[in-house]
């Protein structure tokens, strides 16, 4: 960068550098203005939303951050979200990397298929399943319960699970693996003392991006969940959603707190998630 | 571990003893399982909650079904007639193929443009990807909300906006008719894709060696035949992986048009996963429901199945 400073610009360089800020600073509002707009809102009074010609808010009224723990179980919304979303990953990964491995380390009979399977159970989005999931759930007796959501949720997170975590065991070589063998280690050892370690940057990737699909699922819980203490976030906020009156200024209070944590995680493995889903693709 | 090593030789012995195979055939044979035992949670965990749903809506889709959800017997695809018979059916395939081609076809558009944008170098580049990454992370359902606050005539954010920046005079109606509902649900939705494309093409663009340009610029080559020549090939494995998965996961969303219009009025806005979830959930129609899945599944399979081939094919070169 140092190195072009240095040289003579021309104009049109400049221009195009001015355009290219312009761009990139318009993309930047536009997206944050969803946000923006959900913040103001829910600063404001029942009144003043109702009212309109406000951007933003006359008095911020934080109150209305402390009210909604009142006025729904957002506390226990967010606890359901912790449990569907933490036990879905562990669930996932559980299953996942020894698959993982499996599909990065040996070679079988049917690895192509067990492969192409995985890959076209991404085509089975739940909605489409939700009435077959409905009745497997009604059998196993787990409607209406934080467990179905948990399963349901590592099962369809399984193809990515697979996906980057097989990507990333390809990308380490077996070679200290089988350092370890030839010390005595078995398989699991080897595994969890040699690979797991160098392969953590990737699994972390994987785990926050489980944990960030299933706190951000909507529909199966939609349809499963009844009782209302058992909600997670994303349906319990419909709370302030009802069907005469929206209480918009609640409603966002609530989806700021949703949003978060999410936004927080997301953003601590945006890099090796993209180069992950790219090496996973790329290499198939 | 040292200590341990007297104790081995013997536990190796009775090892060998016990089964009746010979040692060499029971290490072949246990080589052989092996990975299946490693691929055992996970094709167990995805047989009973993907697979068997899979069954059961087949299953369903061909036979007669009371509102209770119990099979009575095949009933000739009187199901898929049935639905084909309902002259909200065709509306709800236009809607679904127009919501699909527009929000992956400009949004991959759009996101292949902002990454071409974002790989610059430039101050302030890192808060921008940062700042890219938001619609992606946030939930689909807050973010229609959201949305649906905005375009809102009364009280809505951009109608406020535009009139104190003096560009309109008075509140527009931006939500006048179904069509304009279902445009802003479009637009929503592209919002929401573009940083899933623009991520998946960054990567793809970050691998490409900065020889190829210099030697490009050599031989004078402008900017858009660099584009073209270079650029455009060498991120064509990314946008064909995220197009692809785009193409699913925008055909099977459900929240944004939940949230926004629940595919009011008279399927007006409705796609063919809201249709399908009203007719099994609210009408009790759990065998056409059915058979709307299996709809849907035969046009995904198309699409999942050039996907599928694309990387396996990949794959073994890569073998």
């Amino acid at each position: 960068m140092t190195q072009t400073a240095k040289k003579p610009v021309s104009t049109k360089k400049t221009i195009l550098r001015l355009l290219l800020y312009f761009v990139v600073l318009d993309v930047c509002v536009i997206t944050l203005y969803p946000y923006f707009a959900m913040l103001c809102t829910a600063l404001k009074s029942r009144e003043e939303i109702f009212s309109g010609g406000t951007v933003l808010p006359i008095t911020a009224i934080w109150s209305n951050f402390i009210d909604i723990w009142s006025r729904a179980p957002m506390a226990r919304y967010m606890l359901n979200s912790v449990m569907i979303a933490g036990g879905s990953t562990i669930i996932a990964m559980l299953c996942g990397i020894p698959a993982a491995y499996a599909l990065a380390r040996m070679k079988f009979k049917g690895q192509t298929a067990f492969l192409g399977f995985v890959i076209v159970s991404q085509m089975f989005a739940p909605v489409v399943l939700l009435i077959g999931i409905y009745q497997v759930m009604q059998t196993l007796n787990l409607t209406n319960s934080i467990l179905g959501l948990v399963f349901i949720n590592a099962a369809f997170n399984q193809a990515f699970t697979i996906w980057l975590l097989r990507g990333t065991f390809m990308g380490i070589s077996a070679d200290m693996e089988q350092a370890a063998t030839i010390d005595g280690c078995n398989r699991i050892q080897s595994m969890m003392k040699v690979l797991l370690p160098v392969a953590a940057p990737g699994i972390v990737t994987t785990l926050i991006f489980i944990f960030i699909n299933a706190w951000n699922e909507y529909t199966v819980a939609l349809c499963l969940i009844q009782d209302d203490l058992l909600k997670p976030l994303t349906v319990g906020i419909n709370t302030f959603n009802g069907y005469n009156i929206i209480e918009w200024q609640y409603l966002f209070a609530a989806s700021i707190f949703a949003i978060i944590p999410v936004v927080i995680l997301f953003m601590c493995i945006e890099k090796n998630l993209v180069s992950g889903l790219a090496s996973g693709g790329v290499k198939g | 571990m040292s200590t341990k090593t007297p104790a081995a030789p013997a536990g190796q012995q009775a090892q060998q003893s016990s089964p009746r195979l010979p040692n060499p055939g029971t290490k072949r044979f246990f080589r052989t399982i092996e990975p299946y035992i490693w691929i055992a949670p996970s094709i167990i965990l995805m047989a009973i909650f993907i697979v068997t749903p899979i069954i059961k809506v087949f299953q369903l889709s061909m036979n007669k079904v009371t509102r209770a959800g119990k099979l009575k017997g095949f009933n000739h695809f009187e199901n898929f007639t049935n639905i084909m018979k309902d002259p909200a059916f065709s509306l709800v395939l236009k809607n679904t193929i127009l919501w699909t081609v527009a929000v992956v076809v400009i949004s991959t558009l759009l996101g292949f443009i902002l990454a071409l944008l974002l790989n610059n170098q430039f101050k302030g580049r890192k808060v921008a990807r940062a700042i890219v990454v938001f619609p992606w992370a946030t939930t689909l359902v807050i973010q229609a909300s959201a949305w649906k606050f905005i375009v809102n005539t009364d009280y809505g954010t951009l109608n406020t906006l535009l009139m104190e920046l003096k560009l309109i005079s008075a509140p527009i109606n931006w939500t006048s008719s179904p069509t304009a509902w279902f445009a802003w649900e479009i637009a929503c939705g592209i919002f929401v894709t573009i940083p899933f494309v623009c991520f998946c093409v960054l990567s793809g663009l970050q691998s490409i060696d900065n020889s190829y340009y210099e030697a490009a610029t050599v031989d004078g080559a402008g900017y858009f035949q660099k584009l073209f020549s270079i650029t455009l090939p060498l991120v064509k494995s990314s946008l064909t992986v995220s197009t692809v998965l785009n193409i699913i996961y925008v055909f099977n969303s459900f929240p944004i048009i939940w949230t926004m219009t629940k595919g009011d009025p008279a399927n007006h806005t409705d796609t063919l996963v809201t249709y399908l979830y009203k007719l099994a959930f609210y009408n009790g129609k759990q065998g056409e429901a059915s058979a709307v899945s299996v709809i849907g599944f035969l046009i995904l399979l198309v699409c999942a199945s050039v996907y599928m081939i694309y990387t396996l094919r990949k794959g073994d070169e890569d073998l």
